[in-house]
């Protein structure tokens, strides 16, 4: 759900949605005269219920590039975990002025459980399983600087996809762009299928290797496990990390993405990290601009309801 | 009907329905004729005039049936009166066209002791109206693997066994608990699903694959189904399933049937009529055990009725306060109000199943499985009756209800069938049809 002034997730996103937000985040990245100007005087508040540091970072340095006031929010998770203390504290969070809310939490839906409450605008940062818009944006505006049109052109997404909440939203801003995605991993670890009603799946990486024109690993989320119940983390790297010698098999052109944080030795040997290949680099720095995009997107339309 | 004769075996005549008895084979235009609180007589010609110590109640226009039992709801109390209470859980089986209802022990403390179940019992009679039956716990505190007291607690009136709303984990305390009740003709009523999918929230599958939220496989229920078909056919102890909910689970029945095992189970509107995509955008209000499944699941469900395969009905009514159905997904309280809206709700699933057995799945069925009188209104049984408006097209309004529970499905839906009488024990507790007819007003006896 992504309504104008709020971003969720991409699950309903139309193409223009990303298309606008990707060549917005480009014109920042080029450089936008004043855009310390653009939201000036905004509060933007980040509500991190997990650990991050990287999105945390890359969604302040946004805000603080726009004129906004970044703010870390601390809560007792568990005062939270109740419907009325969540709408009690959203309103106190309004009361004072906060603009935006960027919030990551271990529980999909959270965020859309806090857009009902709060008259701002909702940023998701991360809802457990479920999605990441703006690292998918972030993965759609790397593959767009590499190739232009995504028309035709395949993206293979390698790893724990089925708990991966970035899987799930870069998959969907490729595929709103016109790239084909297949999802590559061990059957328990990818969703059923037609997965999302848009991908493929298929558990051959080998195979899958060579028609990439650009391969995005994923980290193993083995603490989204709660019983014990998955594979250990090693077993699934042998058989779908990235070693050098797997790599051999994909094409010249083809990129190597990784939203990070990176286990080295585990889905991605050491020495692709920062192989000449590889976007990792590239995509955090893009993490920023197009952040910087949805940001003055969303508040924008805030302001514009606000004033109707 | 006078306040205050309550407690008097009522005499009245209830005139003009077309009465639906399978169990007689009946289905023809007679006067109920009830004294002293059971079926005197069914007459093929309306009395030229009731007596005057005998109310006559008009039911031109409906269906009169054997009243519907509800062999799973939960009423909350003792432990969780902000949620339902005992009478405010029987008012709303008397509004929803309900005679009976079994009560599901999972309260807080549990009905796992004869004393809890004798209070519980006197509590229900005094709330009055509907009769209401206790399910006793098969372990402790539904704990899953310690015994309770079967013995005592079926001497203390409890008609059935049940660790409702989770699984006995134990296999052995499950072995035994039907061992040692074997001698009872007390049930064993089993809610199935894995407790190693504990954290799941709704059903796996395409949608909660998009939704990123933790899912329930169809196989979580069916291999615990199919593990107590073969408890059941180990101890030849009568077995009943508990809201099957999959297509996997309907093949386990057959299987069961198959091997000759006796088994029986129950479905419920929500499963026939809802599918997981209730859940989408996060809709905390929707999670309900077992999950709402895929149309694949919910059309499985509706052949298995048609074809005989699920004979009973019932409503699992799991009431709620309405903040306890807000929230992130995994806080909120699974379960909806059931009780007002099963009739209208079961009857809109299945519009092809003849009449009559939708009437035995509402009362002979449930009747047997709980070893209760009911299902039939041969002369000499209890005058307890259900009466329908078969084509009155009504919308569902939660706020409404008589239930505490206010969260359902089927807000807002349009339903053909309607609840229009319940009489138990002759006493007529809802009335709500015909609002022209003469004598029609001291019939009416709303609920406290």
């Amino acid at each position: 759900m992504t309504t104008a002034c709020h971003l969720l997730d991409l699950d309903g996103a139309q193409r223009p949605f990303v298309e606008t937000l990707v060549s917005r985040a480009r014109q920042f990245k080029a450089g936008v005269p004043n855009q310390g100007l653009r939201l000036r005087g905004r509060i933007v508040v980040g509500m991190f219920f997990e650990p991050s540091t990287r999105t945390a970072t890359s969604y302040a340095v946004a805000a603080q590039r726009l004129g906004a006031v970044w703010l870390d929010f601390r809560s007792e998770e568990s005062s939270l975990r109740k419907g009325e203390s969540l709408e009690d504290t959203m309103r106190t969070l309004r009361a004072i002025g906060a603009d935006a809310v960027v919030v990551r939490h271990r529980e999909a839906g959270f965020p859309h459980l806090l857009a009902r409450h709060f008259p701002g605008s909702v940023h998701n940062a991360g809802d457990g399983a479920h999605a990441h818009p703006t690292q998918g944006l972030a993965d759609a505006l790397t593959l767009v600087e590499e190739f232009g049109d995504l028309t035709g052109r395949r993206v293979l997404i390698v790893g724990d996809i089925a708990h991966s909440r970035v899987a799930r939203s870069s998959a969907k801003a490729a595929h709103l762009l016109g790239a084909d995605v297949v999802l590559c991993g061990p059957p328990l670890l990818l969703p059923s299928q037609p997965a999302w009603g848009f991908a493929a799946c298929t558990s051959d990486l080998e195979a899958a290797l060579p028609g990439a024109d650009a391969v995005i690993m994923l980290r193993l989320q083995i603490e989204r496990g709660t019983h014990g119940e998955l594979p250990p983390a090693d077993d699934v790297a042998r058989a779908y990390g990235l070693t050098l010698q797997r790599s051999q098999a994909m094409a010249p052109h083809a990129i190597l993405m990784h939203p990070g944080p990176v286990n080295r030795g585990l889905e991605l040997a050491p020495e692709l990290v920062a192989a000449e290949r590889s976007r990792i680099a590239h995509q955090v720095e893009n993490g920023v601009y197009v952040r910087m995009a949805a940001l003055e997107r969303t508040l924008g339309h805030a302001d514009r309801e606000h004033a109707a | 009907m006078k306040a205050g004769n309550h407690n008097l075996e009522p005499n009245c005549d209830l005139v003009g329905g077309r009465v639906v008895d399978p169990s007689l084979k009946l289905d023809a235009i007679r006067t109920v004729v009830i004294r002293r609180g059971r079926i005197a007589a069914l007459l093929d010609r309306a009395p030229a005039e009731s007596d005057a110590a005998c109310e006559r109640v008009d039911c031109a226009g409906m269906v009169l049936c054997p009243g519907f039992i509800d062999p799973h709801v939960h009423l909350r109390e003792p432990g969780d009166s902000h949620k339902e209470t005992i009478a405010s859980g029987l008012a709303a089986a008397a509004a929803g066209g309900f005679t009976a209802v079994a009560a599901m022990p999972n309260t807080r403390p549990a009905l796992d002791t004869p004393e809890r179940v004798t209070a519980f019992l006197r509590d229900a009679r005094a709330a009055g109206g509907v009769r209401c039956y206790a399910i006793g716990a098969v372990t402790q505190g539904r704990n899953g693997c310690q015994l309770a007291p079967l013995l005592g607690m079926a001497s203390a009136g409890a008609v059935a066994f049940s660790d409702d709303g989770a699984t006995t984990t134990s296999l052995r305390a499950l072995y035994n608990a039907a061992r040692y009740a074997a001698a009872i003709p007390q049930a064993f009523l089993s809610h199935c699903h894995d407790p190693s999918f504990d954290d799941a929230v709704m059903h796996e599958g395409e949608v909660s694959d998009r939704l990123g939220l933790p899912g329930a496989p169809a196989l979580a229920e069916a291999a615990v189904a199919a593990r107590e078909v073969l408890v059941a056919r180990a101890t030849r102890k009568r077995w009943h399933i508990c809201h099957v909910s999959t297509a996997m689970t309907v093949d386990v029945l057959r299987w069961a049937r198959s091997i000759g095992v006796d088994v029986s189970a129950e479905v419920t509107p929500h499963h026939l009529l809802c599918t997981d995509e209730a859940l989408e955008g996060f809709a905390a209000g929707m999670r309900v055990n077992p999950p709402l499944r895929p149309a694949t699941d919910r059309d499985a469900l509706k052949r298995a009725v048609a074809e005989g395969t699920i004979t009973i009905f019932a409503s699992d009514h799991a009431p709620h306060a309405r903040h306890e159905k807000e929230g992130p997904v995994s806080c909120a309280c699974p379960g909806f109000s059931g009780l007002e809206t099963a009739v209208g709700a079961t009857f809109a699933a299945l519009p092809d199943v003849p009449l009559t057995a939708m009437v035995a799945n509402f009362s002979a069925h449930p009747a047997r499985l709980l070893g209760v009188p009911g299902g039939s209104l041969a002369p000499g049984a209890p005058a307890d009756i259900t009466g329908l408006f078969l084509n009155r097209p009504w919308v569902v309004d939660p706020s409404a209800f008589r239930s505490r529970g206010k969260v359902t499905p089927f807000a807002g839906w349009t339903f053909t069938v309607q609840p229009a009488l319940t009489v138990v024990g002759g006493h007529v507790l809802m009335y709500a049809g015909a609002p022209h007819s003469r004598g029609v007003a001291n019939t009416v006896r709303g609920m406290p």
